[in-house]
Order: C-alpha cells, then structure tokens, then sequence
C-alpha cells in the first residue's frame, strides 16, 4: 500500500515536470522592444495616435501567432516631448534588455544619437528629419525624410506651374524639424530646379497671419510650402480663407496655393481648418483613409478589431505607428525564418538587409520599404493629396523626387 | 554654551564665536558625518539602474542651481525668474569649447574639472551683468528685468549658427585615471562628482553666511535702505548675489552638459526657470538646506504626476487631452498649497524636527 502511494506521487511529480516545461517551451521567447513618445504635451495630437498603432499592430501580431508562440513586448512611455525624459525612459528601456528601439521627436533623436551609436541599437523615430542620419549608423527613418518631402513638393510645383519660374515661400516650425528642409530645398534650386524661393517664414504661436499672407502676395508669391504641424497651418489657411487668396486649384494666377509636408496634414488638419483647408497639397509615404484600397481596410479593421474611436483610426499618424510595428515585427520574423537569434545586432543587420528583392510591403504606406548600408530612409515613394470637400484625396500617380539624389 | 559639547541639549551661546559654529553640538557634526558618509558609500553597496542613477543625478544638479538660486532671492530677497538662463550660459560655456574645439579635444574631455570651473566663472560674469539693473530695480521690476534676460538668452541661442539654433551640441564622455569613462560607469561617476561639488559649495554657502558678505544679503532683503544707513553698499550686494547665483547656476550648467552628454535650448527654458523657482519655494526660501529639500521633492512630484498621467491618459478621454493637464495643475497646486500653508518650505518641516530633538534627552 506505502510502495504503491509513493509511485503515485512520483508519477503525479513527473507528469507535473512535463507539464511545467511542455507550457514553458510553447510559451515561446518574449522579444523586448521600447518606445518613447509624447502621448501627452506638445505634439501630443500626433503622438496619441501613433502610439496607439504601434500598440495595437504588436498586440495584434502576439494575438495572430505572426511570430509563432514568441511574443514581442513593447513598452511605451510618455516623454512628454522633452528630451530629457526621452533619455530617462531609453536609460529605462536598456536595463529592461530591450533589442529594438523606437523614437519619436527630432530634438530627442539628435540628442540620442551618440547613445545610440555606443550602444548599437537599432532606432526608428517618427521623426523624419535628414539630419537624423548624419553621423549615424543606427537611425532608420520610416519613410522619405522632411528635405524629401519638401523637395518632392517644390519638384511638383515647378512640373505643374504655368508661365516662367514659380516664386515659393516656406513656412516652418521654428527649429531643428522645421528648419532642417530649407538647406536642402535651396541646394536643389541651386542644382537646377527652376524656382525662386522668395522668403522663408519662421512662424511663431501667431494667431493671425493676415500681415505675412498679404506680405508674400505683395511679393508676388504664388505657393507656400509648409514644414511644420498642423496648428499653424490651420491658422494660416484660415486667413488665407478669410482673405479669400486660397487657390482655387493648382496654381491658380493671383492666389496662393499652400502644400506642407507630413505633420502639416491629415484629418487634424481639416478639423482644425475646416473649410479654409480646400484645396490643401500635401505629402506623406503613408495611405489615408479617405481613399479606398487594401491599406486602408486593413487599417480601419485593426482599429476596430481593438476598439479605437473614428479619430484615431482615421489618422496617418495611426499608419505611422502601425508601420513602424510592422517594420520592427518583420524584421524579428525574418531573423526568426534565418534560425538567428534575436539580438539587436541582428535586428540590425535583417534592417539593412531590407531591399531588393527583400523589400517589404505594408500596406499602409504608398511604396515599399527598403533600407541598406547606405540607405536609412525607408519609404522613398511620395504621394500628393489634396483636400477636396472635406477630405484627402490622391492627386496623380505615387512618385519619388528626383532632386534628392541630385544634391547628395 | 556648555563646556562639554557632546552633552549640550539647547543652545547657550556665551560669544559671538560660539554662534559662529558650523556645527553647534557635537552630536550635530557626528550626524552630519555619519549621512556624508553613507551618500557616498551607499551606491557601492546597492546597485542602482541607470534611469534611476539619472534621476539622482537630476536632482543633485538641480540642487546646485537652487542653492544659487537660494543665494539672489532667498537670502537676498531679489525675484530672479531667469535662473536656467544661467544655468544655460555655463552649459553654453562648455557647448560653445565643443564648437570650436572639437567635442572630444582634450580640454573638455580630460580638463573637465577646469571646465567646470570656468563654467562658473562664465556664469558670475554673466550674472554680474544680468545684475547690474538690480541696482536700480527692485520687486516685480526687477523679475522683468531677468525675465528678459531668459528671453534675450533664449533668442541669441535659438537664432545663431554657432549655438546649432538650440538643437543639441554633443559633449563626448571624459576620461578619469582609469581611462574613458565607459558608458555603464556614467550616471555613477558623475554622482560622486556633482556630491563632492555640492559638498564645497554647500559649505562655500554655508561659510558665505557666516562672512559680514552673508549678512549683508540678509540686510538687503530685509531693509536696503537701512542696511544703506548701517554702511553697507546694497547695489554691490545685489551685484554680488547675482554673480554667485549665475557662478553656482554656471556649475549646474556645465554639471548638466557632461551628465547628459549635450547641450540643447529645450532644457534651459523660462519653464525650468520657473522650475527652479517653484523648488527654492517649496524647499524653504532663504535656508540652505531647503536648496535640498525643494529639488528632491520635485522632481519625484514630477516623477509620480507622469506615472499618473501616463495611467490616465488611457482612461481620459484623449480628445480633451485632460492627461497633458494633470502635470501642470499638480504642479500649480503644490506651489499654491505651500505659498499658503508652509510659506517656509519643507525646510520649516526639518526646523521643526530639529527642535523636537533638540533638548533629547533632557526635553523640559
């Protein structure tokens, strides 16, 4: 009776060891990435929504088995958009062993870059600053830098404008994300593109621009390109509106026709504007909600599948984050397929690895992303959109500047 | 005073000498000794994350600039809401060597010390001159005047290519006898340094009080017309308070350049001035060891309230972005409530400990 109560036990504490190890092995690897991010403060209306694409497509990657049992573990913290918690949180995010990093302001992602560097992290920002990229071998940006777009916005300007050379002016944020554009957009007119940049405007936090709109129509100026948010955009095509000199189609003689970079668009915008934001040119690499197609289903579906409002779903920013996710998932998928470990070292070499025949496709940008040794933006395609009755809508073909190139 | 020191249990001075004391009770020095000793032997025996080792970081430059701080408006009673535009001129001390020289020249990453030091130097100079309208200034009159100081700062730096337009100039990391300092040693390495700073100028404070210069400060505040009647020069004592708060601000500058490995206009905004501000108040104005209090219990305020806004902003709607409010109204509202329930500070807090303790073990 004893002897036959102790072979029970052991086989109730072996089948007990099975049990704990066969659940630890289908368990899978637990893969730690980190973001860091305004969700609340300055940018917040940007940064809200981005954090919650990347949230939902790794939850949404972990709920669908995309990396088998393994699961990624992203942290997201509010920096508040200043760069000294940016630095806390990443300090953070190293002690926790993270193999991927995702970034988020232009000013945190320069002040971090020597941190990155020695540390050989890998990073995506949401920045998209080309001055991300000087002296760095770890920064990735997702899609065509601010000097991109704003070249690819005067390019569309100069094919589009009728009779003689096109008098710009730039309107732009204040600092390093606003100013960073303008040294490369006088480097392409230098390189040939046939445009005159008439003046560029530092915008403060004015709450009338009556004065510069009627400065730069006595100049003759007959388009702005705008690198900046979405507030004084709207402040400014509000005016623009009540001064009745919007444009009301490109390029129209006599008016203004106003274009602006990533941040400067969206739904936000419209919101924001309202009427005043008709007839609105922006780029971005990223699909809109506003135009059918697999992007946009896809989208609209993952926000729905985890519960977001309207708002959110409908943001580029929204896209924004889902790539990034998509992007760092891809790359841990594909480190995974090769048998290699999952280190950041590796991370990073499956990034630069990310071309050709290799390129990745999601569906929530208008081109493919492709990044090597010597190529650190992603998405090169560029897509113009303009608002027609209260919503984004394509103009013409997806297309990559050429004078990007030009001026390297 | 009592003969034997180590039994004393009130204050009985008999001299001028004896009140002097930096120290009045022996028990006081052994205190004092006992908690120097464990601030520096406590990081070698509990290890500490680097986030965390930052924060500390954090708040030890901080307390170098509030002590600064402490110098113009608590002890000299002169309103100085441009302190992290001093702070700014002794970071832009050591940026302005990086421009010219290269971030890893030898004089920034070996002679660091010196750098530190002429950080002050740059930052007295500067705060002598930020001063000079104090001569003739005084009240809200005066915080403009260095509230224009914080915007013509702000401006030069935002606006000249040399300054990279405010967007951050790297600092590389400094060598030590062991070598270059390695990245895990960083935030570790530079809490030994800035706790031996705020030792020497702690003490340098503590000193200044002691000095006919310290009193003379204390006169101002209290009457310049009458300390003017006892002799003293009240325009050079304001022009002195401010040089030694933009020499202790220039300190924290150039603290705050090495421990962040750069420098960027973001960091050194009228917001941290007012910062700065909010700590000497909740700290206790005009007592040295409200220098301390304030930074500490700010920045772990600052630490909770983003934990906190950081949870609600998932239950906030994000429309009204309430989340983006709950930082600014808890910081308001800890300024507010101790502006009207302990306008000494946390500092009045200690005092009050103090005296309970002070007659132990022989009370009444």
């Amino acid at each position: 009776m004893k002897n036959g109560k102790m072979v029970l036990v052991n086989i109730l504490f072996s089948l007990m060891i099975v049990f704990v190890f066969a659940f630890q092995a289908q368990a899978g690897e637990v893969y730690k990435l980190g973001l860091s991010l305004a969700i609340t403060g300055p940018t917040s209306d940007a940064g809200d929504p981005y954090s919650k694409g990347v949230e939902d497509y790794f939850r949404y990657a972990n709920d669908m088995k995309i990396l088998g049992n393994d699961k990624i573990e992203c942290t997201i913290r509010d920096d508040q958009y200043k760069t000294s918690i940016t630095k806390r949180n990443f300090e953070d995010f190293l002690d926790q062993g993270i193999v991927f990093y995702l970034n988020y302001s232009t000013g945190s992602t320069l002040a971090l870059k020597k941190d990155f560097e020695e540390e050989q992290m890998p990073v995506i920002p949401a920045s998209f600053h080309a001055g991300n990229l000087i002296d760095s071998n770890y920064i990735f940006l997702p899609i065509a830098s601010y000097s991109a777009q704003a070249i690819g916005l005067a390019e569309y300007i100069v094919k589009h404008h009728k009779g003689g050379t096109p008098k710009v002016a730039m309107f732009i944020h204040p600092s390093a994300f606003g100013r960073g554009p303008v040294s490369d957009v006088e480097k392409a007119v230098k390189a040939g593109l046939d445009m005159e940049i008439v003046e560029i405007v530092e915008h403060g936090k004015d709450l009338d621009n009556t004065a510069m709109l009627k400065r730069l129509l006595s100049k003759n100026v007959q388009y702005v390109i705008s690198q900046t948010i979405q507030s004084p955009v709207a402040t400014m095509l509000k005016d623009a509106s009540r001064l009745g000199i919007v444009a009301k189609s490109f390029g129209e003689k006599g008016k203004i026709t106003f274009t602006g970079c990533h941040y400067t668009g969206g739904n936000d915008l419209v919101a924001l504007a309202g009427a005043a934001s008709e007839n609105y040119y922006w780029t971005t690499s990223y699909i809109v909600t506003s135009e059918p197609g697999a992007g946009t289903d896809a989208q609209l579906a993952l926000a729905k599948r985890y519960g977001r409002d309207d708002k959110a779903a409908n943001s580029h920013n929204y896209a924004n984050g889902v790539m990034v996710a998509q992007v760092a998932t891809e790359l841990i998928r594909r480190a995974k397929a090769k048998g290699k470990k999952i280190t950041k070292e590796n991370l990073y070499a499956e990034l630069q690895d990310m071309n050709g025949m290799n390129a990745f496709y999601p569906v929530t940008t208008v081109g493919p992303v492709t990044y090597s040794k010597t190529d650190h933006a992603g998405v090169d395609t560029l897509q113009m959109y303009a608002v027609q009755n209260g919503v984004f809508h394509s103009v013409g073909r997806p297309f990559i500047p050429e004078y990007t190139g030009k001026i390297k | 005073m009592s003969a034997n020191r180590w039994l004393t249990t009130g204050n009985y001075f008999t001299s001028y000498k004896d009140e002097q004391r930096l120290f009045f009770k022996h028990l006081d020095r052994t205190i004092f000794s006992l908690f120097l000793t464990a601030l520096f032997v406590w990081p070698l025996l509990f290890h500490l994350s680097n986030k965390y080792m930052l924060v500390i970081d954090n708040i030890l430059i901080a307390v170098v600039a509030v002590m600064g701080l402490n110098i113009v408006t608590g002890f000299a009673g002169l309103i100085s809401i441009g302190h992290a535009a001093f702070v700014g001129i002794g970071a832009y001390t050591i940026a302005s060597f990086v421009r010219v020289l290269g971030d890893s020249h030898v004089l920034l990453t070996h002679a660091w010390p010196l750098m530190i030091i002429l950080s002050g130097v740059v930052g007295a100079l500067f705060g002598a001159i930020a001063g000079l309208p104090a001569m003739r200034l005084k009240h809200l009159y005066l915080a403009i005047a260095t509230l224009s100081f914080q915007m013509i700062f702000t401006w030069t730096i935002n606006f000249m290519d040399f300054f990279d337009q405010g967007q951050t100039i790297a600092v590389s990391r400094v060598f030590w006898f062991t070598g270059k300092l390695a990245r895990k040693q960083h935030y570790f390495f530079w809490y030994y340094v800035i706790l031996v700073v705020i030792v020497i100028m702690g003490f340098g404070v503590r000193n200044l009080l002691r000095t006919r210069y310290g009193r003379c400060l204390s006169a101002v505040r209290d009457n310049d017309r009458a300390a003017d009647a006892m002799g003293m020069h009240p325009g050079l004592t304001k022009v002195y308070a401010f040089a030694l708060a933009g020499c202790f601000a220039g300190v924290a500058g150039a603290l705050h350049a090495y421990v962040y490995r750069g420098v960027g206009i973001e960091s050194l905004s009228l917001h941290e001035s007012i910062i700065y501000l909010a700590m000497a108040i909740v700290g206790g104005l005009g007592t040295l060891n409200g220098s301390f209090w304030g930074p500490a219990a700010i920045i772990i305020l600052e630490l909770q309230m983003e934990t906190l806004a950081e949870n609600a902003s998932s239950l906030l709607p994000s429309g009204m972005n309430l989340a983006t409010a709950l930082k600014p109204l808890s910081f308001g509202l800890v300024i507010v409530l101790f502006l009207m329930f302990e306008p000494r500070g946390i500092a009045n807090w200690w005092r009050i400990v103090r005296s309970y303790t002070k007659l132990w073990p022989f009370r009444y």
